[in-house]
């Protein structure tokens, strides 16, 4: 009830704001001071290198990670020690994770109507198309009754995402989706996350895909040593580097 | 172009790290957390107290009969009177150096597979290792050796459990091997006597198997065959053993690559060439763990011979707590002495176990 | 190149693959041959010498000797055979004790591995590794000479609300006498167990046509203890207490445990209970963190996290665990002869084999037994794993 109210009240167009973040791992200063607003439909790239923290960030954003000072809205819904909160920013925020972490037991329909069956509370049936809807749009529908491990990564990759679309999400948390790829598979994975982002989805991409980066991010968030270091769009991140921090990282991932 | 300077650590807020949170993090955590940490505290307080007061502080430790236990503590007089039966069950007292000889062999073994460099290890630690057993029945026995011949009627306690599995194991080793190749083979009729063989021993309970060998057994042999009642133990330890370790082998041939195969087929190796040099080593380090824990068991198994009549260590414990100038009944300090003693022995083969597996688990990741 | 190593075409008759392995096969055929012909034939010739009779005509011949405990009516009259019915059926109840307790234990003391309470973990490990370090006869001599000897005399009886009483003899709790109308009550439990099934069915049914969720757990644990309760209260407790009472030197009436069972049973589910646990918390090891991270993400409730994705992983670890050591628990209760339970070894392979000498009959219906019983829990493990766990790949 709360939570709805809350809702409404705080009714602008910035679909996440996050003020003066700060986590630690024990005694290790891991996020320090960070600051984002995402507009509804933006689209955010983060990248940095390993260790910076760009992951732990994006983890928070659905409570995957704690932190320890600073404030987190979703859909103006305030992050807070509060299992009624929590649920309702889960069910908006779908989430994409480096190694596809698909339910090993259940087949790929199982996968997919898991969240609307136990969350939304749907009947099978409406579930199970709806899943098969979004199979279609990741292009392996004939795959539904097979179990994950018969797939390859970047079928398992799409799997996973079409699973975060079935809980019908406001925002979608990408924790470098291709990384564990072969490079064949990169591309499949990459199509299906432009389309998505070409249908106005609010995304946060933690990648190294600076390709994808270039052709559909609105703006390029780059970190270090658990701070935004620049924040900008694509030409201006890739082109027009203001720190020496981003000129190296550039120079270490592009030329190679 | 600005030079990017990190903002500095700030100590993380008090809440979150600290002696204190780690006490609330552990303990504290939750309404049900603080609860079960006072009742487990209350239990532990007043189980402790009167525990260690039994066990140490009234406990007697001097004196050499039953009525020198004048406190309400532990008779611990019990178990020092008796420790000499506990180890070396009734072997002459003057010969028990051969005993002592055996268990100086068999760390100086352990030792030396600790100490020496790998080459060395191969060339001394585990031949001596192999053979230890033999050379220490031959010393106990001592009749081939042109010692007092000591009859295995007077063999017994500890030295009795750890000679036989050690014993057990060694012969068991090359056994269950070949019965996990035979399980392998493509040959049908090889095959199957072998998955009979080995689930047999694994499938009827450990002192069937004993009073197979003991009531069984000199019904097989030719009338007038009298074959020593350890010897007929050793065999069915020994067969036992075989039957787990072959299913432990065959987990360790599943472990080892297929590459493996076809790189020594590709060497031109003939089939016992292969066995036995290329996968024979690969199969013996990935199933280490898991032959330690079944010896453990074999181990802690052995005091089932109590019950055929062998003068192993539970046995002889139950004679002391039977023996009549000792009928105060002590079966507490007896029991706790005997478990103390193969904890030991059973608890650091298991953190040997755990660490080899761990250092597996690292070197076998990709 | 250099020239090809000299290879015959036609390979000698002995270096053919296939004309090996028949060579082979013949030696290990005919060395077992011999091994077998030498064994029955030297039995044989003990056997005449010793003037056993062999066969199993023994079976019907009176037995002549009591039994401590039986679960059916037995006395000295009765025949051998029937030694085997109560040894077996002693078997079995122990067994079934132990399975029951050890995995309770076993699965407390696994999950409690993974407690956010140190003490709690520490208790856990501790637990493990001290009763799994410990040969089992030396637990089951603890309990039966060291704890259960030192129980007070029948007359200085501990007593729970004096209806249960415990001693040195024994444990004693009030039975249960059925009266009229009890069959009702039976009816009862009977109706609330397939109640519970049809509930499950239809609540499965009814979330998937309308996706509403039903507490089954609840609704099912009310019917199996309402329903019988409520048979009880309508026919007025259609049953006697048969409350146990102090007579002369002993206790008479109600149910008795008697202390080798007891003993018998604490060790082997102490002792086992320590495997199990140790069972339950590699299975929960064996599921990645990254499942609880994607069930949360896609917004399950811990609850829900632990019943739909830890649990059935969790389990295609613990099944095939829990098989062997139920097995070995089985295997294990045959160490009730050390203390006189009279279980299948005791009554059978003990005094029946003692009194009569049938060592091979006798021995081999007990292995055959063994064998049954660890082919039943297997085979049932078994479906329980593949209901369990669905495939993977």
């Amino acid at each position: 009830m709360s939570v709805e109210q809350e809702k409404t009240n705080e009714n602008n167009d910035d679909i996440i704001v996050i003020k003066d973040l700060n986590k630690w791992y024990g005694e290790f200063h891991v996020l320090k001071d960070i600051n984002l607003r995402v507009k509804k439909g933006e689209k955010i790239v983060i990248c940095g290198p390993s260790g910076s923290g760009k992951s732990t960030m994006t983890r928070c954003i659905n409570r995957l990670e704690e932190f320890q000072r600073g404030s987190l809205t979703v859909n103006g819904v305030e992050m807070i020690e509060d299992v009624k909160n929590i649920e309702a920013i889960r069910r908006e925020v779908g989430m994409v994770f480096q190694h596809f972490n698909l339910f090993p037991h259940l087949t790929i329909l199982e996968n997919l109507t898991l969240g609307p069956i136990w969350v939304q509370k749907k009947p099978k049936k409406e579930a199970e198309a709806t899943a098969m809807k979004y199979l279609e749009r990741v292009k392996i529908p004939d795959q539904a009754n097979k179990f994950p491990g018969q797939l390859s990564g970047g079928q398992q990759q799409r799997v996973a995402i079409a699973r975060s679309l079935c809980m019908n999400p406001e925002i979608m948390l990408f924790d470098e989706p291709t990384s564990a790829l072969d490079p064949e598979m990169i591309k499949e994975v990459l199509d299906v996350m432009i389309e998505l982002a070409n249908e106005g989805m609010t995304m946060l991409c933690v990648t190294h895909e600076m390709g994808f980066a270039k052709k559909v991010a609105d703006r390029v968030i780059f970190m270090d040593a658990g701070e935004i270091v620049e924040q900008n769009t694509p030409e201006e991140i890739f082109n027009n580097p203001q720190t020496d921090r981003l000129q190296l990282f550039l120079s270490q991932i592009l030329d190679h | 172009m600005k030079e990017f300077k990190p903002l500095p650590d700030q100590p993380a807020p008090n809440d979150t790290v600290g002696p204190i949170h780690w006490v609330k993090d552990n303990f504290f955590s939750s309404a049900m957390n603080t609860i079960a940490t006072l009742l487990i505290l209350a239990l532990l307080a007043t189980v402790v107290p009167p525990l260690v007061d039994w066990l140490l502080i009234s406990a007697n430790w001097s004196g050499t009969t039953q009525d020198a236990c004048t406190k309400d503590g532990a008779c611990w007089v019990f178990v020092i009177a008796w420790s000499k039966q506990f180890f070396y069950g009734s072997y002459p007292t003057e010969e028990l150096w051969r005993i002592n000889l055996c268990v100086l062999m068999l760390i100086g073994v352990i030792a030396s597979s600790q100490l020496l460099n790998k080459d060395w290890r191969n060339k001394f630690s585990i031949p001596a290792f192999l053979l230890l057993p033999f050379v220490c029945i031959l010393i106990l026995d001592g009749s081939w050796i042109g010692l007092e011949y000591v009859s295995t009627d007077y063999w017994g306690g500890f030295a009795l459990n750890v000679l036989l599995a050690a014993a057990s194991i060694i012969v068991a080793f090359p056994l269950s091997f070949v019965w996990a190749l035979g399980r392998r083979s493509e040959m049908p009729f090889i095959k199957s006597v072998s998955i009979l063989l080995i689930e047999f021993f694994r499938g009827v309970p450990v002192l069937a198997l004993f009073f197979m060998g003991s009531v069984m057994l000199p019904l097989f042999f030719p009338e007038g065959t009298n074959v020593d009642k350890l010897v007929r133990v050793w065999i069915v330890l020994t067969l036992f053993m075989a039957g787990y370790m072959a299913e432990v082998f065959r987990g360790g041939f599943q472990a080892v690559p297929t590459g493996q195969y076809e790189a020594a087929d590709s060497l031109g190796l003939s089939y016992w060439q292969k066995t036995l040099l290329i996968i024979l080593p690969q199969v013996i380090k990935v199933s280490m763990p898991n032959i330690l824990a079944t010896f453990v068991m074999l181990f802690k198994n052995t005091t089932f011979l109590l019950i055929i009549g062998i003068f192993e260590v539970l046995s002889t414990t139950q004679t002391a707590l039977t023996n009549s100038n000792w009928l105060g009944g002590h079966s507490t300090e007896g029991y706790l002495f005997v478990a103390i003693v193969f904890w030991i022995c059973c608890y650091s083969m298991s953190r040997i176990s755990a660490s080899i597996e761990r250092k597996l688990d690292t070197s076998h990741k990709n | 190149m250099s020239e090809k190593p000299q290879v015959k075409s036609s390979p000698s008759f002995f270096n053919n693959p296939r004309n090996r392995s028949i060579i082979y096969q013949l030696l290990l055929l005919f060395g077992l041959g011999y091994f077998f012909y030498s064994i029955i034939s030297n039995t044989l010739a003990n056997m005449e010498a010793r003037g056993i009779q062999s066969g199993y005509d023994f079976l019907f011949n009176t037995a002549g000797f009591d039994i401590l405990m039986s679960l059916i009516p037995y006395d000295a009259t009765n025949t051998y055979g029937r030694t085997f019915i109560v040894g077996l059926l002693n078997t079995v109840l122990v067994s079934i004790i132990g399975i029951i307790l050890s995995t309770i234990v076993g699965f407390i003391m696994g999950v409690a591995h993974f407690s956010h309470n140190l003490l709690i973990r520490k208790l856990a490990t501790a637990y493990v590794e001290t009763f799994r370090n410990i040969p089992l006869l030396l637990q089951i001599f603890f309990w039966y000479f060291a704890v259960l000897a030192a129980l007070p005399s029948a007359r200085q009886s501990m007593s729970l609300g004096e209806v249960i009483f415990l001693n040195v003899r024994g444990l004693y709790f009030p039975g249960l006498t059925p009266e009229g109308g009890a069959s009702v009550v039976y009816a009862a439990i009977a109706a609330a167990i397939i109640g519970i099934f049809v509930l499950k069915r239809w609540a499965k049914k009814r979330q998937d046509d309308t996706g509403q969720q039903f507490p089954v757990l609840w609704v099912s644990l009310g019917m199996l203890f309402g329903l019988p309760l409520l048979a009880l209260i309508v026919m007025g407790f259609p049953f006697a207490w048969d409350i146990p009472y102090l007579k002369g030197f002993n206790f008479r009436g109600g149910v008795t445990v008697i202390p080798e069972l007891m003993a018998l049973a604490l060790a082997l589910t102490v002792y086992t209970g320590a495997f199990i646990a140790e069972a339950v918390r590699a299975g929960i090891q064996a599921v990645p963190h990254g499942q609880t991270e994607a069930a949360r993400s896609i917004g399950l409730k811990e609850g829900k996290i632990m019943k739909l994705i830890i649990v059935p992983q969790a389990m295609r670890v613990i099944v095939p665990l829990l098989n062997s050591e139920y097995q070995s628990l089985v295997k294990n209760s045959t160490l009730a002869t050390a203390i006189g339970y009279p279980d299948l070894f005791t009554v059978f392979v003990g005094t029946t084999l003692n009194q009569t000498g049938q060592a091979i009959e006798i021995v081999f219906m007990t292995m055959a037994v063994y064998f049954v019983v660890n082919m039943t829990i297997s085979f049932l493990m078994n479906r329980l794993n593949s209901s369990v766990a669905l495939t993977e790949r």
